[in-house]
């Protein structure tokens, strides 16, 4: 890779399943080295599917891409030297114990016996689990086996970093954990971090810079706060006492903006104006003699910039959307863990 | 080659590890033909004394010879399993994501098929010949003999992987297994090739294992037979099966 190059470069990159619609439909992107790129989007909308072609586990139908300066498709073991990754199932042996998949891994890439020791004890001592390490990992937890994939994604000292949902399933602490471990990599260690998530805060707190997929498409790009000024606005979420009045509710608020069904009864229309428009929502709402059981105001998020791409909250897709990953296992979630 | 080899040797170092630490994996390989080797050796020793049955080491060797083979025949069957099963455990998506060079996958699966297979042979020989088993073959009939063991072996570590590799599924087990079954048990496993009759007869005569088994018989009484013929046979089916293993990879890298 050529200094000021892109660490990953994609034009018009598509997969499609047989006898499927097109899970990835012709995005383009360029992530450069030591950035945090997340990508973000729902169940189904494309993102793992993104990983499997970049970490070359799956050819595309069309299209091409060059990681780490090396061609996906015809310098597959160049980019899987260049490449960690740490997909949404961490595929571990369970007869295996930590160490051990850390010198299988350190052989396989062709890393020499002496330096394969090193650099596992080094690993296992990074994510914490030195105490773990001579234990089968057939009976570690979700979290010790996420921290043991991550590990192994890193044992050859890769250039770019793929992570598919890296926090799904951890509790809080481990989460916190990864994403502290993400953000050293990344600023301290120059290391190019590609994550997909399905959770806002995630990509807000640790992207540099956000790609946002739904049905297989790019619909925006930027950093955060670009994408959160692009809305510019904030908006109102209101719930009726009565669940069945949202039509009336989605009706009176039509008058301020566009308003936005979310489930549950509750209405969501932007605020052009600024919060001085929440009073007037209120006043015609009394005039209405419509009852309100909350009324949120919300600065833009990541989500409000969901909302304004795809005319849907990023909360509820994932059980409308079947997911598009063959992966084994594959499940779907759809929890949001937004702001 | 040198990333091959890496690849190679780590896959093959974990199915070792794997059947070493594990028994659920280790002791049916060697229970099986233990068990094909008492039934037949012990249960059918009276066959030598039919009119016409001609192998001077005695009915024990005989029977050996067979169950050598067949337990070098299903190392390379369960190896196909253990195969199956990562892909369905999804740690043979680790292996293809850390394997710069995929081919070596295969030839590490191999290398573990062989090193379980040595394991298997080693227990089966010691039993025979506490079971009473004469050799009268050289050393360099025996080493003929390992010979044609490994290559068997490796033909069917290749159908194993291929086949798992296509289907990707535990259940592909019998699939894997069954057309070896029928190969070895349609060849002449009770008695000498000229003492079956009928349709066995004329199956067992086309059938390229009953070249194997008849050379490798010879070896062991120190008079070989067809053992040229059987040899490449095992390097014609390993040929072919590393293309056809070959292409069940391409298949997985294809399915992601």
């Amino acid at each position: 890779m050529s200094d000021g190059a892109a660490a990953i470069e994609v034009e018009e990159l598509v997969r499609e399943f047989r006898k499927g619609p097109r899970a990835v439909d012709g995005i383009d992107l360029a992530v450069s080295p030591g950035e945090i790129y997340g990508f973000l989007g729902p169940n189904g909308a494309g993102k793992s599917t993104t990983v499997l072609m970049l970490t070359t586990l799956l050819p595309p139908t069309s299209g091409r891409a060059r990681v780490g300066g090396f061609d996906i498709v015809r310098q597959g073991s160049q980019v899987r030297s260049t490449i960690g990754a740490a997909l949404q199932e961490a595929a571990l042996d369970p007869i295996l114990t930590a160490r051990e998949h850390l010198l299988l891994q350190a052989t396989l890439q062709g890393i020499g016996k002496a330096e394969r020791k090193v650099r596992a004890n080094a690993l296992l001592e990074r994510v914490g689990l030195t105490e773990a390490a001579d234990r089968r990992v057939g009976g570690y937890s979700g979290g010790m086996k996420r921290r043991l994939d991550l590990a192994l994604a890193l044992v050859h000292g890769p250039r770019i970093l793929f992570l598919d949902e890296p926090t799904t399933g951890l509790d809080p602490q481990s989460r916190a954990a990864l994403w502290e471990e993400v953000a050293r990599l990344a600023h301290d260690e120059g290391m190019t971090v590609f994550l997909t998530t399905q959770y806002l805060e995630e990509a807000d707190v640790l992207a540099d810079r956000v790609g946002i997929i739904d049905h297989g498409k790019i619909v925006a790009e930027g950093t955060p706060a670009q994408l959160k000024a692009e809305i510019g606005s904030p908006s109102v979420e209101v719930s009726p006492v009565d669940g069945g009045a949202d039509e009336l509710l989605a009706e009176l608020l039509a008058g301020f903006g566009t308003p936005t069904h979310n489930g549950r009864g509750s209405v969501t229309v932007p605020l052009p104006g600024g919060e001085a428009q929440l009073a007037e929502i209120v006043r015609a709402l009394d005039q209405a003699d419509l009852h309100v059981a909350s009324l949120q105001l919300h600065q833009p998020s990541l989500d409000d910039v969901f909302l304004a791409k795809t005319g849907r909250k990023l909360e509820g897709t994932a059980a409308e959307t079947a997911d598009e990953q063959p992966a084994p296992g594959a499940r779907g979630r759809g929890r949001r863990r937004g702001r | 080659m040198r990333r091959f080899l890496y690849v190679a040797r780590g896959v093959g170092w974990r199915s070792i590890h794997n059947t070493l630490v594990s028994p659920a994996i280790l002791l049916p390989s060697i229970i099986f033909p233990l068990f094909f080797l008492v039934a037949f050796a012990g249960g059918l020793s009276r066959l030598a004394d039919v009119p016409s049955f001609h192998y001077a080491p005695g009915y024990t060797s005989f029977q050996y010879v067979f169950v050598f083979l067949q337990s070098a025949a299903f190392g390379g069957v369960f190896t196909g399993f253990a195969v199956a099963r990562d892909f369905e455990s999804g740690f043979a998506r680790r292996l293809l994501l850390s394997a710069p060079r995929r081919s070596g996958i295969i030839a590490g699966y191999a290398i573990g098929a062989l090193l379980r297979w040595l394991i298997t042979g080693t227990v089966v020989t010691l039993a025979a010949l506490i079971a009473g088993m004469n050799v009268d073959g050289t050393r360099t009939d025996l080493l003929g003999l390992l010979g044609l063991g490994i290559l068997f072996n490796f033909v069917a570590a290749l159908w194993g992987c291929g086949l798992a590799m296509f289907l990707r599924t535990e259940q592909a087990g019998a699939v894997i297994q069954m057309p070896v079954f029928v190969l070895l048990f349609l060849a002449p496993v009770y008695v000498p090739l000229p003492l079956l009759t009928g349709w066995i007869h004329d199956v067992a005569r086309l059938n390229p294992a009953t070249v194997v088994l008849e050379a490798a018989r010879g070896l062991l009484a120190g008079s070989p037979v067809k053992f040229a013929l059987a040899l490449a046979l095992l390097a014609g089916a390993a040929a072919l099966l590393a293309i056809f293993a070959r292409r069940g990879l391409a298949s997985a890298e294809r399915a992601g």
